[in-house]
């Protein structure tokens, strides 16, 4: 594979890496500090924000192929069914790698599996919302030179240009019926009804 | 004259938005105010339009309630109370269904619904408004979290994040958009890092008492029946999600987001770009529902209110609860004087005791990190209110007060804004910011009647506003009856049997 491939991969994924980095950087890292040196607290952040980060680029890689249903929240939830536990093992084990020097599991790790995989539903809630605030904008950004994000926005366009059309009729209309000049004159009884009351006072 | 039980009342069968025809144009004639003229009904937005006006809801109802009442009820009664949260929050999510019909179909808010069957309804409200939601109350317990963490007094917090907001919402050029971006993320990390903290402190069994719970139908021990812990109890359920007037607001930023017949009408501008502020239509309109094309378009905008309500709305404050419930569960097993101080019901007492628990599992970051989600919760809520509050009475000024429209809308708002932004800082600086403890009772009684009182209108609103094929269906309006006897009867029966008001 290509630097230039490569490249346009990161460019799709970068919007679903930074909001799992940001959710696990900032949740699990900070949880993790407990007064140590910084250099294991930036450790025991990244044991939680990498691999949620990769994860969540892995996710925007399938939407921007179009892989899963973009903004969909079944997939998304199917996703982080088995990735976020995934990363919270990951987290656990490096965590106490480093801690005691040898990995373990947590204790009872099917009764662990089993939490995270119902707290995994919250995190796809909020992993989707930020996911498709970011990841229209980065996309269109990139666009010229990437035509997957190119393809994947315009599907986001082509809905936004709908509504944009709906609204600017709908302006043509009023400005139609501000102007008089524009307005032929009003016929029937109810319509002379409605628009003599729908005036400007 | 009520002229809805029938279908749209027919002239020109094309009559669109001044098409001009010379003949006349088809109109809805609903209630007492101006007939609504037909429009085509916009097409519903795929599933990649994901997120929605509910994000205010969100925002509004994600408060103390949630981080904090239910918690607190959980350790007090046990897990299995929490089958009351479930109806609570079942029951909001059904009327803010039925709220979005009327909004979807008309593009008019509630107000103006209330208005079209009896004014002095709508007049209730707007008074109502007022009486409860001046207060800078809801202020304190976010700028309290926010001075734990940096050590900044919190009325200096509460002041200058008053006069922020409203030089925030001045300059907007549209205040939805900017709301919705700015709430959009601050939830977003909400969820995202309170599904994090409870991943890190909780527990499978906290999680599965707190869940079994949920499902204990019938559940109520005999201390909840004493008049110190009835009218909390009653009080945390009809408070559940959004409550007194967040429902009815809702309709507002439904039709500012262009949702349904919302798409004819225009949005409202900040001050700044007041003079780009489009005319405000006099009424709002109705699509044909005898065309089979447009009732399909009507069920795609179902479908997509439906959707909101459920994952979002109802899923985020489940959520939210859970995972709070599942923390104030941990700090106590942690600290058992945390359940003292919970019990005993001296909030920020309790607060800063579930902090200094997970700071001490957890380091000293994690107390601050939660303090910070408090905080958070604070400001997405006062963001709400205070813009939610100005769009209501903006709305009901500008159409029901006589001479308004000199003003733009826009201009209303700004008033309204800034009016209870000034009052906010004076309350804070020198008088009881709760509001007089004279009148406290008044203003809870209040709260909750009104909720009572918007099932009633809903109820009236929808069935007799409405062309008969987008009415309720009878189950609907059975829970939304529901909702008004329990909100109404729970409230009387409260002042009744303990003479007090829902707390």
């Amino acid at each position: 594979m290509d630097t230039t491939r490569l490249l346009r991969l990161g460019e799709l994924a970068l919007p679903g890496f930074v909001v799992g980095l940001i959710a696990g950087a900032v949740a699990g890292g900070l949880a993790g500090l407990v007064g140590q040196p910084t250099g294991w607290a930036l450790v025991s952040m990244l044991t939680l924000g990498l691999p949620l980060a990769l994860l969540g680029g892995g996710y925007g890689l399938l939407a921007a192929h179009r892989k899963v249903r973009i903004g969909g929240f079944a997939p998304a939830a199917l996703f982080w069914l088995v990735g976020f536990p995934l990363a919270r093992v990951l987290h656990e084990v490096l965590s106490r790698l480093i801690l005691v020097g040898e990995p373990g599991l947590p204790p009872d790790p099917l009764g662990f599996l089993a939490y995270q995989g119902l707290v995994s539903a919250g995190f796809a809630i909020g992993f989707l919302w930020l996911h498709e605030r970011l990841a229209p904008r980065w996309w269109r950004r990139v666009a010229p030179r990437n035509p997957v994000a190119a393809d994947v926005y315009s599907a986001y366009a082509a809905h936004a240009k709908r509504v944009f059309e709906q609204r600017e009729a709908r302006r043509r209309a009023r400005r139609q019926q501000r102007d008089p000049a524009a307005r032929p004159a009003p016929g029937g009884k109810a319509k002379a009804k409605a628009k003599a009351k729908a005036a400007p006072r | 004259m009520v002229d809805s039980s029938k279908v749209p009342v027919s002239g020109s069968p094309g009559g669109d938005a001044g098409a001009g025809t010379g003949e006349s144009e088809r109109v809805w004639r609903a209630g007492r105010l101006d007939p609504m003229p037909i429009r085509k009904l916009p097409e519903a937005p795929p599933a990649i339009h994901l997120l929605g006006p509910t994000v205010f809801l969100v925002a509004l109802g994600v408060g103390m309630g949630e981080s904090y009442m239910w918690p607190r009820l959980v350790l007090v009664f046990g897990p299995e109370i929490r089958w009351l949260f479930l109806i609570g929050v079942t029951l909001q999510a059904m009327v803010m269904l039925e709220m979005a019909r009327y909004a979807m179909a008309t593009g008019e808010s509630i107000f103006a619904g209330a208005a079209r069957v009896f004014k002095p309804m709508m007049w209730f409200f707007f008074i109502v408004a007022i009486l409860v939601y001046i207060w800078p109350g809801h202020l304190s317990a976010g700028a309290a979290a926010f001075e734990e963490i940096t050590g900044i007094p919190w009325l200096v917090t509460a002041c200058v994040g008053l006069v922020l907001v409203g030089v925030v919402f001045s300059l907007a050029r549209v205040i939805y958009d900017l709301l919705e971006n700015v709430l959009s993320v601050l939830i977003g990390v909400l969820v995202v890092g309170t599904a994090i903290i409870a991943s890190l402190v909780g527990s499978w069994s906290d999680l599965t008492s707190t869940l079994t719970g949920m499902f204990a139908f019938g559940y109520f021990p005999s201390e909840a029946l004493s008049s110190t812990w009835f009218p909390i109890v009653v009080g945390s359920i009809a408070f559940a999600g959004p409550s007194g007037m967040q429902q009815m607001w809702y309709t507002l930023h439904l039709r500012d987001s262009g949702a349904g017949m919302g798409a004819h009408v225009p949005k409202i501008r900040g001050l700044r770009h007041a003079g780009e502020q489009e005319e405000m239509p006099a009424r709002g309109f109705m699509f044909d529902t005898d065309d089979a094309d447009e009732m399909k378009k009507w069920k795609g905008w179902r479908r997509w209110v439906t959707f909101d309500a459920l994952l979002l709305f109802w899923g985020i404050t489940m959520l939210v609860t859970i995972s709070f419930t599942v923390l104030a569960q941990a700090a106590a097993r942690e600290n058992p004087n945390v359940k003292t101080l919970i019990e005993g019901g001296d909030r920020d007492a309790a607060l800063s005791a579930m902090s200094d628990s997970f700071a001490a599992v957890g380091g000293p970051v994690l107390g601050g990190l939660f303090f910070g989600f408090i905080a958070l919760i604070g400001l997405n809520a006062t963001l709400g209110l205070f813009d939610s509050f100005s769009r209501g009475q903006a709305d009901m000024t500008y159409f029901f007060v006589k001479g308004a429209r000199r003003f733009k809308m826009s201009h209303l708002y700004a008033g309204f804004l800034w009016g209870v932004i000034v009052f906010g800082i004076l309350i804070l600086l020198f008088g009881p910011a709760d509001g007089p403890a004279g009148v406290l009772d008044i203003l809870a009684f209040l709260s909750t009647f009104a909720m009572g009182a918007y099932c009633v209108v809903l109820l009236l609103v929808n069935n007799r506003m409405l062309p008969k094929p987008i009415r309720p269906k009878w189950w609907q309006n059975a829970i939304i009856g529901f909702g008004a006897v329990f909100y109404l009867g729970m409230l009387f029966y409260s002042l009744a049997r303990f003479g007090v008001v829902v707390s």
